[in-house]
């Protein structure tokens, strides 16, 4: 049986560990990348090229078009990464076409360009974030399952063949010893 | 305008209105010309790997395919990001993009830039001389060597 006092400081535990869960839950990991910023950004899924020229397709471009968001301020931040090595999230995005959303990531203000890293993402603030991994699952979908899809992907294949690894027809690695 | 396009342009526009359409702040660029390498957005910045020319080919086409942006980088190291290439607007996986991956290019095109970011809609690619940038004698094969 505790006592009110113990109770009391228990319950502040909780509250506590809560609090740091759910911090935890919302703060992107750090890649150390020069300029990343750890942000959770809330906004519209556009079309980039919709938003910028007026150029629209339904659907957002159905998959097609590169996607970010339109923050409450006007601002329009370019997602260009999701959390598949080598892979953007557009697969994670395009379901929100038209929905306003959070977006748990990495904001890259680069001098050369400032794109958004998204890790997670959710429409409602009460649920955890959902890892941005659909191109992973959608490729395996598609061409079955790899631990690197990229060495395994059938028209990076064809192209790598085709021009080498180089980029340069008959320019191939030496070999190694 | 005849009835029956003024039909087809209004029911286009609720589909759009229905599917995301939210066109705002669409402007005019600027034209330009761009010289520089085909690359893939997240390397050049991340630093986490040496992002130019043969050493980097194979990794530009590997993203390039996975849906990263493609940007061309100039001489000075900016980046322009490209959203299209003539009528083609897929600028997603776009095999056509990922071959030409570390490529020196030329093109024209149209300048927009917003919150940080060039966006180039290219109208035409005026000259592809192909990977000129030997840096894999360097740098081996990014970013595993293999």
């Amino acid at each position: 049986m505790r006592t009110q006092g113990e109770a009391a400081t228990w319950f502040r535990g909780l509250v506590l560990v809560g609090a740091l869960t759910s911090a935890h839950a919302i703060a992107a990991e750090a890649w150390n990348i020069p300029h990343e910023k750890a942000a959770v950004l809330k906004g519209r899924v556009v079309d980039a090229l919709c938003q910028l020229k007026g150029r629209c397709a339904p659907d957002c471009g159905g998959g097609k078009r590169q996607l970010g968001l339109v923050l409450a301020d006007g601002t329009f931040r370019l997602i260009a990464k999701g959390n598949v090595d080598f892979a953007g999230a557009v697969p994670d995005l395009i379901g929100y076409c038209g929905r306003d959303i959070e977006a748990d990531g990495l904001l890259i203000e680069n001098p050369a360009i400032t794109v958004f890293f998204v890790q997670g993402v959710r429409t409602d603030p009460a649920l955890p974030f959902t890892p941005t991994e659909r191109f992973k699952a959608e490729w395996e979908t598609r061409n079955g399952q790899a631990a690197e899809w990229w060495r395994a992907d059938p028209q990076a294949n064809r192209i790598i063949a085709e021009d080498g690894p180089f980029g340069i027809k008959g320019l191939l690695p030496k070999p190694k010893p | 305008m005849t009835i029956m396009s003024q039909w087809r342009a209004a029911i286009l526009v609720a589909g759009l209105l229905s599917t995301g359409f939210t066109p705002a702040l669409a402007q005019d660029g600027q034209r330009v010309t761009i010289t520089g390498e085909i690359s893939d957005t997240w390397c050049s910045i991340s630093g986490l790997m040496f992002a130019k020319g043969t050493a980097h080919h194979q990794c530009a086409v590997w993203c390039a395919l996975g849906g990263i942006p493609v940007s061309i980088r100039d001489a000075g190291g900016n980046l322009y990001l490209v959203l299209k290439i003539g009528d083609d607007e897929d600028s997603v996986a776009n095999p056509r993009v990922a071959r030409m991956a570390t490529h020196e290019v030329s093109v024209d095109g149209e300048l927009l830039e917003r919150d940080g970011v060039k966006y180039l809609l290219v109208d035409r690619i005026a000259d592809d001389k192909g990977v000129i940038t030997m840096t894999h004698e360097e740098y081996g094969i990014q970013p595993f060597g293999n």
